[in-house]
């Protein structure tokens, strides 16, 4: 059959008449797949990383949710914290403590980027490097507990924030990425907990692991010790 | 007994790594949808339309997150995209909801700050959020792209097929959900931007 012949045209001819709009089709198609592909690999990336970084840290996880609990039972809060996508994660971690979905005892939480009155007014006023410092300062008590969320390890309004909170009392937790930055120098973060990967996505994905698993075992850790007391 | 045991000899650390497997590997399994999702978004962006994103509880921080996610990107050279998140302003929310319901908190949102062109991103751990379903409504009877993050069996959202693309993080766990929804929404980001470095992968002619 020849070009031109008619509907029934099989698409070889066509293409052969419009090769480049069969480049770009194909081009689409090859995008795809590329894309698709590199999901693959980027959940199998996540799984292994994950699994990793439980097992490494398992043990310390269970010691620094126990100390989460003690603190708890004695009328401490959790004061949550971090810049970005750090900042939702801190959001979403008080709100996990103060509000959880599907069950869980609700526990005293705040997340010290809910506010952005008082952000932009210690912004604007001081500087960036003491929005949560200040936080910490107006309303930390000793007994709370203070978690801090970085990519880096590098945040300079977090560094302010765990000396502010360590000189204060507070037990202090920090999560981390690649080699935990310079939040690993700090003597003033009880537990530090650090996920080395060299992508910034895969770090915030298993740091959200991280304070979920803190959640729950804090959780069995304070149902354990109500346990206790029953009998 | 592993030293991760706790009374009574539960491996809980394992079993809390456990129970995070299957639904990566399910997402590893939909990673055609993952990528025809991308590329659905990417000619929107393409168009001039902006990515609207929303939740409740949890998944409100995810919603802020994939806003600044597109609008600030954390790798150097990659384009600034625009998006919003509809759980920010706390003084609509509290007000959409005491004076209509929480039901419309989105969908009046998107009735006067959402185009044609937009791109609606609802996240729902569940998929029942009313909302949501809501919000996802009026952004299809307006012309936007619809996307859903939703977990579990999917719910409502992924039975109605309230959304041109329904992702859903296959476990029961709001946590894992949430995780899963993360890894979702940030390879979104990523890939999307892999449709704008190949020329001729937005031209709507060839594809449907």
């Amino acid at each position: 059959m020849k070009p031109g012949d008619g509907s029934s045209a099989p698409a070889v001819d066509v293409q052969s008449l419009y090769p480049f709009l069969y480049a770009q089709e194909s081009n689409v198609d090859s995008v795809i797949e590329q894309v698709r592909s590199s999901t693959v690999d980027k959940a199998m990336e996540i799984i292994e990383l994950r699994t990793r970084v439980l097992d490494r840290e398992g043990p310390r996880l269970l010691e620094c949710a126990a100390a989460m609990a003690e603190r708890f039972a004695a009328r401490g809060r959790l004061l949550a914290f971090g810049n970005g996508g750090s900042a939702t994660d801190a959001q979403d971690l008080a709100s996990l403590f103060l509000s959880p979905a599907g069950g869980g005892g609700p526990l005293p939480a705040f997340g010290l980027t809910n506010d952005i009155a008082v952000i932009t007014a210690l912004c604007n006023d001081i500087g960036f490097e003491v929005v949560f410092a200040r936080q910490i300062a107006a309303f930390g008590r000793a007994g709370d507990i203070a978690v801090g969320l970085s990519t880096s390890g590098n945040s300079a309004n977090l560094l302010r924030a765990f000396d502010e909170a360590a000189r204060r009392g507070l037990f202090t937790v920090g999560i981390a990425g690649y080699d935990g930055g310079r939040m690993a120098e700090l003597d003033s973060i009880d537990y530090l907990f650090v996920v080395p990967s060299p992508s910034v996505h895969r770090i915030q994905e298993a740091q959200t692991t991280l304070y979920h698993a803190l959640w729950e075992l804090t959780l069995l850790a304070l149902g354990d010790a109500a346990e206790r007391v029953d009998r | 007994m592993t030293r991760t045991s706790r009374p009574g000899g539960v491996d809980v650390v394992g079993e809390l790594s456990h129970r995070r497997t299957a639904p990566l590997t399910d997402l590893a399994e939909h990673a055609e949808d993952v990528a025809l999702t991308c590329h659905a978004m990417a000619r929107r962006f393409h168009r001039g339309g902006k990515l609207v994103v929303f939740g409740n509880g949890g998944p409100s921080t995810d919603a802020q997150h994939v806003a600044v996610e597109f609008v600030h990107p954390v790798i150097v050279g990659k384009r600034a995209l625009p998006a919003i998140s509809l759980t920010s302003d706390v003084a609509t929310l509290t007000g959409v909801a005491n004076r209509v319901g929480l039901a419309e908190a989105f969908a009046h949102q998107i009735q006067f700050l959402g185009e044609p062109a937009d791109i609606a991103l609802g996240l729902s751990t569940d998929g029942q959020c009313r909302n949501v379903l809501r919000g996802l409504r009026q952004a299809r009877d307006l012309g936007l792209l619809t996307v859903a993050l939703v977990g579990g069996d999917g719910g409502q959202i992924a039975a109605d097929r309230a959304a041109d693309h329904v992702l859903v993080a296959r476990s029961t766990d709001p946590r894992v959900v949430k995780e899963v929804h993360v890894t979702m929404y940030h390879v979104l980001w990523e890939l999307v931007h892999v449709f704008f470095e190949q020329p001729g992968a937005l031209d709507p002619g060839m594809v449907t």
